[in-house]
């Protein structure tokens, strides 16, 4: 059967506008008296705070700052609502908003933002989750810093254990990655008739248009969401950053208002990979087979669930890596801390545990005396296999091919050597 | 940024009357990828930026005799590419290529890394070796200072605020010399020096006559390895004599960097550093 | 407030600028030339590269007054009325663009590179772009879109595309 699109090569429908210089990213759009919008950013971990923002509000040229008083729900959040639209009593790490600058100019706004004073009463900050999960750790946000526990269970380890031949235990820590997508944060919003449109590059607009209803107490059809080109994301534009501060600006003063942020604040403003602290514990017998793991996984979140709990779910859920085990037991947990807040990011909690269960691998065939790859061809899943988690992978398990394809280049002397 | 007064120079005279008139409140600019970020920092907050990156007078690399003279306003693609400068300073030109990326290459110029004086600055440690004495002019006079004098610490240069360097002038290198330079950074392009090394030697009857070390990223700013050197000197070409020399700097860095971070890590790179360094410069001495 | 002159993409332009503004700032704001991005301001990402005078640049490096007189070529000047630049083609068909946010930069060292070598090797190509972050695409394919766009130059006549 010959297909329309399989088997051939396809030009991107957005591949002319983006090679030519046409594709419309948000801050290339620019409408006629717009004005510009400047957030005011937390610069400590974990303090009350008390705003004066008058100083500012007398600077020619500056038309509002919003605060907390100005937002009729203050929260927002993809599972919880534990974001302040702008920290009302406190800030929990370096980056949280505080307050949103609009003035006729970005250099006015600039220079508003600076005479804005914040007094922060700091309080005890945590940034070890280990440190963050104990009784008597300062809490986060009103409850407890553990907010999410997933347990993983099958067979009976401890039986297991004894009979193996070969155990390794190790800990393996993963650092906190940012997406460093190439299009800083940006957005334009403006009234549409009675409507607030906001265009922003997101990867979520259905969900960026419930947060701002439900933010600024307005119907759903009252707001409209434009994505215009979108530079990068990698799961990094999955939380709201800009967007409600913009459809508030605009739904009060009735102007079109435009904000673009610079790398630096993109940085402190959208989520990170979350940092992993791994136990792993693996046992297999005198032949080779796995027998029992036993993993201990703690994420950290930062200051905010974000997406902590599907996240830690999968790093459970993917703990064994591709292989066959039929004793397992894994406890994964997300946990708050003042560090910057820890969301989506490609992968979304399957990329971490590889760094452990692949090296738990290396070190069981190191002391099986097999050869690494022999090791996993003798356990990794294939057509009929059955996952920790009970699943019968019952279609499409090319693993094997894949490992050989691996095998058959490494032995090959005639590498490509080009790095990539 | 406070600017609020800017002048694009075309002619010497005219800059330094410049300078001379904006003497407390202005800035030279020239390729501006270090001044540029640091005024949108507000690190720096001149009123007047002057530029001299069109300034033909102060551009370009010439022979004189026996001297090599590089314009100050010479961007680090043009020193790359200059068909005068010879095999031996091979180590100059490799200094120049890893600077930054093309784009900062194609515009920033060897005058203006040396007046920012990062103690990273690519080309320091290589003009150092080379023994180089910068020509510095304001409006009523010109002088001269070795490079080495030049600088006084990080960031910090003895150039006055109505002065501008204007050229920089070594000795041409002997067929018996030659000049080495190795980079360590995290990755080969926009990285700046974790540590740097630059060997300058003179080599006869397969013995080192002279041998002249600088390192950057070492130090508050790029430094002469005097002890090195004079340990070197006089000694046969040949492993033993690059072992003693790594591990004197080796044993220069832990003395100057005790108790900073990254103190055990620089302390053993380096030795691989000055080793591919001398291993460069002794084969051009001898091609 | 200052008067600069700049010819762009061919057109010869007068500009009043503030005399703290970035050459990038004037193509984006005032000339509305926005296919020329920025992506970090200092100079690491080559999101804001445009051709000045021959070479590459980024326009987030350089002050707007220090421009003055030159010929600048941005990405909005490579394809011409009968069609697409060839390095604009080759990006389209390999498959070089996602975001595309890194692409105006990418097409403009290719060119400057091409200008000056039709027959770069693949190390060249990589050295050429090496002031270029792409966080998508993993390079290969840019690699190999200006490895085809060489060819494409390299046969008289074509210069021109789809």
């Amino acid at each position: 059967m010959e297909y329309k699109i399989v088997g051939h090569n396809i030009l991107r429908v957005d591949g002319l506008a983006k090679v030519t210089g046409k594709a419309t990213y948000p801050e290339d759009l620019y409408m006629e008296g717009m004005l510009y919008g400047k957030t005011l950013r937390s610069i400590k971990t974990h303090a009350y705070i008390t705003v004066d923002t008058k100083e500012a509000e007398k600077i020619d040229g500056v038309i509002k700052i919003f605060t907390h008083k100005d937002i009729p729900h203050n929260y927002y959040g993809v599972l919880f609502k534990d974001h302040e639209v702008f920290c009302s009593k406190k800030v929990r790490r370096i980056g949280d908003p505080i307050a949103f600058v609009v003035a006729i100019t970005e250099k006015i706004a600039e220079k508003a933002i600076k005479a804005i004073t914040v007094e922060y009463d700091e309080i005890e900050s945590v940034f070890d989750p280990v440190d963050a999960m104990k009784e008597d750790a300062p809490l986060i946000h009103d409850r407890s810093n553990i907010l999410y526990h997933y347990k993983l269970r099958r067979g009976n380890i401890e039986e297991a254990f004894q009979q193996c031949s070969v155990i390794v235990e190790n800990q393996y820590k993963t650092s906190m990655v940012d997406h460093a997508f190439l299009q800083p944060e940006a957005g334009l919003a403006y009234m549409e008739g009675d409507t607030v449109v906001v265009c922003a590059a997101t990867q979520y607009p259905h969900f960026d248009q419930l947060e701002i209803s439900e933010a600024l107490n307005i119907p759903q059809e009252k707001v409209k969401i434009i994505n215009p080109a979108v530079g990068g994301a990698f799961g990094g534009r999955e939380d709201i950053t800009l967007q409600i501060h913009l459809a508030l600006a605009t739904w009060v003063i009735g102007k079109p208002v435009k904000t673009v942020y610079s790398r630096e604040e993109s940085f402190v403003a959208h989520s990170k990979r979350h940092p992993m602290i791994m136990n792993y514990k693996t046992g297999a017998d005198a032949n080779g087979k796995l027998l029992a793991m036993e993993a201990n996984i703690i994420g950290d979140t930062g200051a905010y669930a974000s997406w902590a709990i599907n996240i830690m779910r999968k790093a459970g859920v993917h703990a064994t890596g591709p292989y066959e085990i039929p004793n397992v037991k894994v406890d994964s947990y997300a946990v708050y801390t003042n560090n910057p807040f820890a969301g989506a990011m490609r992968g979304f909690g399957a990329a971490q545990v590889p760094i452990a269960h692949e090296q738990q691998m290396d070190m069981l065939a190191e002391k099986l005396k097999i050869d690494p790859i022999t090791f996993r061809l003798n356990n990794c899943f294939k057509l009929g296999s059955t996952t920790a988690t009970g699943q019968v992978l019952e279609e499409s398990v090319p693993l094997i091919q894949c490992i050989e394809a691996v095998r058959h280049k490494l032995n090959s002397k005639a590498n490509d050597t080009e790095g990539v | 940024m406070d600017v609020n007064k800017t002048y694009k120079g075309v002619a010497l005279q005219e800059v330094l009357t410049l300078l001379q008139q904006h003497e407390n409140t202005s800035k030279v600019i020239a390729g501006g990828t270090d001044l540029i970020i640091q005024l949108r920092e507000c690190k720096v907050t001149p009123q007047v930026l002057i530029d001299v990156s069109s300034l033909e007078e102060i551009k370009g690399i010439e022979i004189i005799e026996n001297r090599v003279s590089i314009g100050a306003a010479t961007t680090f693609t043009q020193l790359v590419n200059s068909p005068f400068l010879n095999n031996g300073l091979e180590g100059l030109k490799e200094a120049a290529k890893s600077v930054g990326s093309p784009q900062i290459r194609n515009i920033a110029t060897v005058g203006g890394n040396i007046c920012n004086a990062s103690p990273a600055a690519d080309i320091i440690p290589p003009l150092l070796v080379l023994d180089s004495e910068l020509y510095i002019s304001d409006i009523n006079k010109s002088r001269t200072i070795s490079l080495e004098k030049f600088l006084i610490d990080k960031g910090q240069v003895d150039l006055k605020t109505n002065e501008l360097l204007c050229h920089i002038q070594f000795n041409n290198i002997k067929n018996n010399q030659g000049l080495g330079f190795s980079k360590l950074g995290l990755r080969k392009s926009l990285a700046i020096a974790r540590i740097s090394v630059a060997v300058w030697v003179e080599v006869e009857e397969n013995t080192y006559k002279q041998v002249r070390i600088a390192t950057g990223a070492c130090s508050k700013l790029g430094v002469r390895e005097r002890e090195v050197e004079a340990l070197l000197l006089g000694k046969p070409v040949e492993e033993k004599t690059m072992q003693l020399g790594a591990e004197a700097l080796k044993t220069q860095l832990e003395k100057r960097l005790a108790g900073r971070k990254g103190m055990e890590y620089k302390r053993e790179a380096i030795q691989g550093v000055f080793k591919e360094a001398l291993t460069k410069a002794t084969y051009l001495s001898k091609t | 407030m200052k008067k600069i002159n700049l010819k762009v993409n061919g057109v010869d332009y007068s500009v009043e600028i503030e005399e703290d503004v970035r050459l990038l700032d004037v193509l984006r704001n005032q000339l509305r030339l926005t296919g020329t991005k920025e992506g970090c301001g200092e100079g690491e990402c080559g999101a804001c590269t445009i051709i000045m005078d021959g070479v590459t640049v980024n326009s987030c490096m350089v002050m707007a007054f220090q421009a003055e007189g030159k010929e600048i070529i941005t990405i909005e000047g490579m394809a011409t009325k009968s069609g697409l630049h060839p390095i604009q083609r080759a990006f389209l068909e390999e498959g070089a663009v996602q975001c595309g946010f890194c692409i105006p930069g990418m097409v403009l060292s290719a060119k400057a590179l091409l200008d000056k070598n039709l027959t770069p090797n693949r190390e060249e190509i990589r050295e050429a772009i090496s002031g270029n972050l792409c966080r998508c695409t993993g390079y290969n394919k840019i690699v190999d879109a200006i490895d085809k766009a060489s060819k494409y130059m390299g046969k008289e006549g074509d210069v021109n595309g789809i």
